[in-house]
């Protein structure tokens, strides 16, 4: 954005009936310069962490590209060397069943990565739907449908998740992230409809509504840009929750088989390698989950912006 | 709120917790009728396979198993007012029973595990906002978000594999070594891995939430006219400051027993840990109907009782809070 902004001055501080009828309301005096301004001392500053959204890159890039990187079946089993600690031939050595943990990381990375993407695109989609209607919404509506969130909040979700798993059968990637999104929105959709309701009377979006804009238009051009700011850490957030559970259920044997390779599956049978002490099983693939973990909280945090609190009085 | 309207509220709080346990009961029995899966396997095994049909027809007839939803849910209601929930499929034995033989274990790791959690975050945060933005505060603030970042599935089995597969220090399952069930001290060997899990993984959480609202408090003018008053640091954060975060801390312990009920659910499992948490991933492996649905219940009953005991908390600290306008519910992140 440019330093110098038009400069306009206010000609009055309310609209007369003369400028309704469509006199001229502001006059353009000439360019701003905006350099020896103060900058506002208050508010939330977003300082982005470069060195999370470095390594979340190169995870990523590694595991887009797994086909060059380890060309080849991740789940081949090389069932004369199974359990090998690492060596120059499998790097991060092998698994129970004989398969390249260095194969696995990057093609199990692309699964646990795909899941918590689709699964928060569709909590997301949910909770701005659910959260705009409940917002501008009557009264009633709107305390129903926030009734429902606080249910469903105070259920734990390990156990709706399980459920829902239950009657969906076999889980696979898609099915996962179906759970795992349609368990996730009313955090989110609690605070879209918040924003919402403090928007819903203001003059453009009445202005909007009076002009014929319908319900998708209002939501996309007036209220998004509006509470896009205030989800985006925990739409982060939601991914990386994501991540975290579906490790946690293909760990307990309730999300993803053992075939489908994910970081979280990788796991499911570390129980076996803990007899053993076939400790890279259980750290490798821990430590790139919780690696991508960390990163994405330092990038969400870092998106919530930092408060200045000034200065402390004890 | 005056004396009056004791009684009224306390009617009304009733009223509600009743409304959602019956809620809540229909849609766990809803639910775990609904989901696919045999439970007469998990009543009889291999065996099931190779029942003729009407083996099966007179089985299902004799559990009760084919009946219409409604019925069912009508009978197992009639059942469980009078205390009688039905047989485990799986144990054979009364389902009352087998919980009670598990329900101390969990007690036994949850209790202190929960308070531990929470007076430890507060000495935590406490320290934090103390030594604000000093080394020690910057150093268990990294430490601490990432700690908060690991499962705690994977915080088990690093601990196991450290302290139990390579050094050989501690047990990595159960509740006791066989042999030795009323041996205290080896009981809690037992339980120290479990408890650390819990702990370390949601003691940031807490102890964050704890620095943050300090550091809000000790910047409050009141601050600055016990400093000119003569108090020393020490006094203040601790006399004033504290009591000021205090009550929304201790809603907030409330609030959060279904996070913490939840974390508990899968240490157990992954210690084998003979507890509530063990049964219910058993019983849902196993379509265990019975045991299931009176441990989502009771894990139901449980939640949203602290749920309304951290309103009740909150509407006495501020009475603007009105009940609907909801709390806030922790979720995983810092």
């Amino acid at each position: 954005m440019s330093h110098e902004a038009l400069h306009v001055q206010h000609l009055h501080p309310m609209p007369t009936e003369a400028q309704l009828a469509g006199e001229l309301r502001f006059k353009v005096v000439g360019r701003l310069d905006t350099h020896d301004m103060p900058r506002p001392v208050s508010g939330r500053k977003v300082r982005l962490p470069w060195v999370s959204i470095a390594v979340l890159a190169i995870i990523a890039l590694g595991c887009l590209l797994a086909n060059i990187i380890a060309p080849g079946d991740a789940s081949y089993m090389d069932l004369a060397s199974p359990a090998k600690a690492p060596c120059a031939q499998y790097p991060f050595g092998t698994d129970m069943m004989g398969r390249s943990i260095f194969a696995m990381i990057w093609h199990g990375g692309r699964v646990s990565l795909l899941i918590g993407v689709l699964a928060t695109a569709l909590s997301t989609v949910i909770a701005v739907v659910y959260g705009t209607v409940s917002g501008a919404g009557p009264v009633w509506l709107d305390t129903l449908m926030m009734r429902v969130t606080e249910i469903f909040l105070s259920v734990p979700s390990l156990l709706i998740v399980i459920f829902l798993q239950a009657i969906l059968g076999p889980a696979n990637v898609v099915s996962i992230s179906v759970v795992l999104g349609v368990t996730s929105w009313p955090t989110i959709a609690k605070v879209v409809r918040t924003e919402v309701r403090q928007l819903r009377q203001s003059e453009y979006v009445v202005a909007s509504r009076c002009m014929g804009g319908g319900f998708m238009h209002v939501l996309i051009h007036h209220f998004a840009p509006n509470f896009l700011s205030s989800i985006m850490f925990m739409v982060v957030m939601n991914v990386r929750g994501a991540i975290a559970s579906e490790s946690t259920l293909s760990f307990m044997g309730l999300g993803l088989p053992l075939e489908i390779i994910s970081w979280g599956s990788m796991l499911s049978n570390a129980d076996r390698a803990l007899l053993t002490g076939a400790w890279w099983i259980i750290l490798i693939p821990g430590l790139f989950l919780v690696v991508t973990l960390v990163c994405m909280t330092n990038i969400g945090n870092a998106l919530r912006g930092e408060v200045n609190r000034g200065e402390r009085n004890l | 709120m005056t004396r009056k309207n004791w009684i009224p509220y306390l009617i009304k709080k009733l009223a509600i917790f009743l409304a959602s346990v019956l809620a809540l009961s229909v849609i766990v029995f809803a639910v775990s009728r609904l989901s696919p899966g045999d439970p007469l396997v998990s009543y009889y095994g291999e065996r099931t396979e190779k029942m003729s049909p009407a083996e099966r027809r007179q089985t299902m007839e004799r559990l009760g198993l084919n009946a219409p939803l409604t019925t069912q849910y009508v009978r197992w209601l009639e059942g469980a007012l009078r205390g009688e929930f039905g047989i485990s499929y799986k144990y054979k034995q009364d389902v009352l029973d087998v919980i009670a033989a598990r329900i101390g274990n969990t007690l036994l790791l949850g209790l202190p595990g929960f308070l531990l959690t929470f007076v430890l975050a507060l000495l935590l945060g406490i320290l934090c906002a103390w030594r604000e933005e000093s080394w020690l505060d910057k150093i268990i603030s990294k430490a601490g978000t990432v700690l908060s970042c690991v499962p705690e599935f994977w915080l088990s089995l690093v601990l196991i594999l450290f302290f139990s597969v390579i050094w050989r220090l501690l047990p990595s399952s159960g509740a006791y070594t066989i042999g030795k069930e009323n041996d205290i001290g080896d009981r809690l060997r037992h339980l120290i891995l479990p408890m650390a899990v819990m702990i370390l993984s949601h003691l940031w959480y807490y102890a964050y939430m704890i620095r943050n609202k300090l550091l809000e408090e000790i910047r409050a003018d009141y601050v600055l006219l016990a400093k000119s008053k003569g108090l020393s640091r020490g006094q203040i954060l601790f006399r004033h400051c504290l009591r000021g975060i205090l009550p929304s801390y201790i809603s907030l312990m409330a609030i959060s027993v279904p996070h913490i009920l939840g974390g508990t659910y899968i240490i157990e499992t992954v210690f084998s840990y003979p507890g509530i948490g063990t049964l219910s991933y058993e019983s849902a492996r196993w379509k265990d109907y019975n045991m299931l649905m009176v441990l989502c219940m009771l894990t139901g009953v449980v939640i949203i009782f602290a749920n309304m005991l951290g309103q009740i908390i909150n509407e006495r600290i501020d009475p603007r809070i009105r009940a609907s306008e909801g709390l806030e519910v922790p979720t995983n992140e810092p």
